[in-house]
């Protein structure tokens, strides 16, 4: 039984303001642009849209649009990476992490350190990171391609040209259109990995410790109890995280702003950036085919999660 | 069987701690570089840790940019978004809590709705808002956008509903008016859903970072996010003070995170719902 039976209209009175002015209001207006020519100078009235309709025609450049063709696959090629990647990752981090270790918690902080840092930085400083000639990812790279060109010619051999390379040079990273993207997908698992691994524990606590004492006893070793009794129980979460985690990349933006600006050669602009620079970027602004790319980008969003429940029912098990 | 047992937990562990200093070196580089001599950051072979430290990079940093104004903005809109977040959202999670009026759950799943919408496909329209009402370029367009957070309300509407009502309805037979009950009884037994939703909001408003590069134009109303990103150009030949720009502005959320690890952990969790 609830305490008061009427409209609490001034406890409601901000969330309502809120969500007339800045939500609703907005979602609406987005829709209607999307069917108009709009330059965002004029002031934006009903005789404006009138005269400014053109109906289908922001959806039909999309079609024939080449950099909104080459931003939809380079976004579809850093989802499709950079999230398997994460997820794997991070599920064996909650997996080795999940013990009554003392100190555990460090070792947990170490990994959720990235995860607080802005974007920006995360951006800024990869960038710097990845730098070629002076970053620690290529210091690396190099002194392991050394050591094995060393090993290699210990043992009379020369060797393979790739290796050489590694040892001489390594990738350029953000300033090679073959590799830009890769340092991208880099940086964001970094940056995304913890926040990742902090779900999977969090199902990993929820795991009923009987199950798996009940397999042990019948005789399940460690692996056979990951993937008949572990997986099966965490699958709730492995969806969950995973749509978390495409629908956070399928809007990447701050990190590609911060570290190549979509370049080079547009290797790595994506949706986002596409949809910032037309609406803001360059004049004239075009701010009725951004938000055609927007709904595109939301009916993609929209897509993926319907999807993802319908295939939820039938691969999820769900304990009753 | 034991033994393999002890040797698979110490490899494990290992692994684990070679993999988190490896996530420490990005952090390690930046603060590195920011105290390296600005000319030898190119030098090879590459200096790991300066021999001698210079300083002067966060001088530079704070006097060629407005950094401290960068710094107090991104400080103002993180407390005022958290503010107004906490605000109407504990006014609207115990609306829907302890009232009862038609409609009511009709407009709970609306409010909720707005969950599953993007902020991409609202920028453009509030900028436009923002623009007729003047207010590019200010705190109110940055902070106010803030006020409806359906995910503050669901999380304040849980907490609400967890609470005992014996005390709320003890005071309305004292004749305590619906306000003070909420005030005086209610928001403080909510102090920790407070905390969590907090943090978690401080975080997100000082990290933000597409809404403030829209609707800002000014060198001093950037936050800091923006200012770096922006500015990052002007420094791109000076990587070192670069790197002390990012060292300052990496520490507040750092700082917050380790001194509400609990918090924010719980937030984190919780706000991954939001997407």
């Amino acid at each position: 039984m609830r305490v008061y039976a009427r409209f609490p209209f001034l406890f409601l009175l901000p969330s309502l303001a809120g969500f007339l002015a800045f939500n609703l209001g907005p979602i609406l207006t987005s829709l209607v642009l999307s069917f108009v020519e709009y330059d965002g100078l004029r002031p934006l009235t009903l005789e404006t849209i009138r005269e400014n309709w053109v109906g289908l025609a922001n959806y039909r450049r999309l079609l024939e649009d080449p950099v909104f063709h080459k931003a939809f696959w380079n976004t579809l090629f850093y989802v499709g990476v950079a999230v398997p990647l994460e997820i794997v990752l991070a599920l064996l981090l909650a997996l080795g992490l999940n013990r009554p270790w003392r100190g555990v918690k460090v070792l947990r902080t170490l990994y959720l350190l990235p995860t607080v840092t802005s974007v920006v930085a995360v951006g800024l400083l990869w960038r710097w990171v990845l730098n070629p000639t002076v970053g620690p990812v290529n210091l690396f790279l190099r002194f392991i391609g050394e050591k094995l060109v060393a090993l290699w010619q210990a043992f009379g051999a020369a060797p393979p040209p790739g290796l050489v390379w590694l040892a001489k040079e390594g990738p350029g990273w953000l300033s090679d259109p073959n590799w830009a993207m890769w340092g991208v997908i880099l940086a964001s698992v970094w940056a995304g990995v913890g926040m990742r691994m902090l779900i999977f524990l969090a199902g990993l606590q929820n795991i009923n410790k009987e199950y798996l004492e009940a397999a042990s006893l019948d005789g399940a070793n460690t692996l056979q109890r990951f993937f008949y009794v572990v997986l099966p129980l965490l699958s709730p979460t492995v969806f969950l995280n995973t749509l978390l985690a495409m629908i956070g990349s399928f809007q990447v933006f701050g990190l590609i702003y911060t570290m190549t600006g979509g370049g080079p050669l547009d290797s790595t602009n994506v949706l986002m950036l596409y949809l910032y620079r037309k609406a803001f970027g360059t004049f004239p602004f075009e701010m009725g085919y951004a938000s055609a790319i927007a709904w595109v980008l939301f009916l993609i969003l929209f897509a993926l999660t319907y999807l993802q429940w319908v295939l939820r029912r039938r691969w999820v098990l769900e304990e009753t | 069987m034991k033994l393999l047992a002890r040797l698979w937990d110490g490899v494990v562990f290992l692994l684990l701690l070679l993999g988190g200093i490896t996530m420490l070196v990005p952090f390690f580089w930046m603060v590195s570089t920011s105290l390296k001599a600005p000319g030898a950051v190119f030098d090879l072979p590459v200096e790991v840790w300066p021999k001698e430290l210079h300083f002067e990079n966060y001088q530079r940093v704070l006097t060629s940019v407005p950094f401290a104004r960068w710094y107090l903005n991104s400080l103002i809109v993180a407390l005022g978004l958290t503010f107004l977040n906490l605000t109407s959202g504990a006014m609207a999670g115990y609306a829907f809590a302890r009232f009862r009026f038609r409609g009511q759950g009709a407009l709970f799943l609306l409010f909720l709705a707005t969950l599953m919408i993007p902020v991409h496909v609202l920028i453009i329209p509030l900028f436009i808002l923002m623009r007729n009402l003047g207010w590019v370029d200010t705190y109110y367009a940055l902070i106010l956008p803030g006020l409806f957070d359906a995910f503050a309300i669901f999380l304040m509407r849980q907490h609400f509903l967890q609470l005992p009502k014996e005390l709320e309805e003890a005071a309305i037979v004292d004749g305590a008016t619906p306000w003070q009950v909420y005030w005086r009884i209610a928001l403080p037994l909510a102090a920790p859903a407070l905390a969590t939703l907090g943090t978690f909001t401080f975080l997100a408003g000082w990290n933000s970072f597409l809404w403030p590069l829209i609707v800002t134009n000014s060198l001093e109303m950037r936050t800091l996010t923006v200012g770096l990103a922006v500015f990052q150009n002007q420094f791109s030949t000076e990587w070192t003070v670069l790197m002390a720009g990012l060292t300052l502005g990496t520490v507040p959320p750092i700082l917050v995170f380790l001194l509400a690890q609990r918090y924010f952990i719980q937030g984190l969790t919780l706000g991954s719902l939001k997407g």
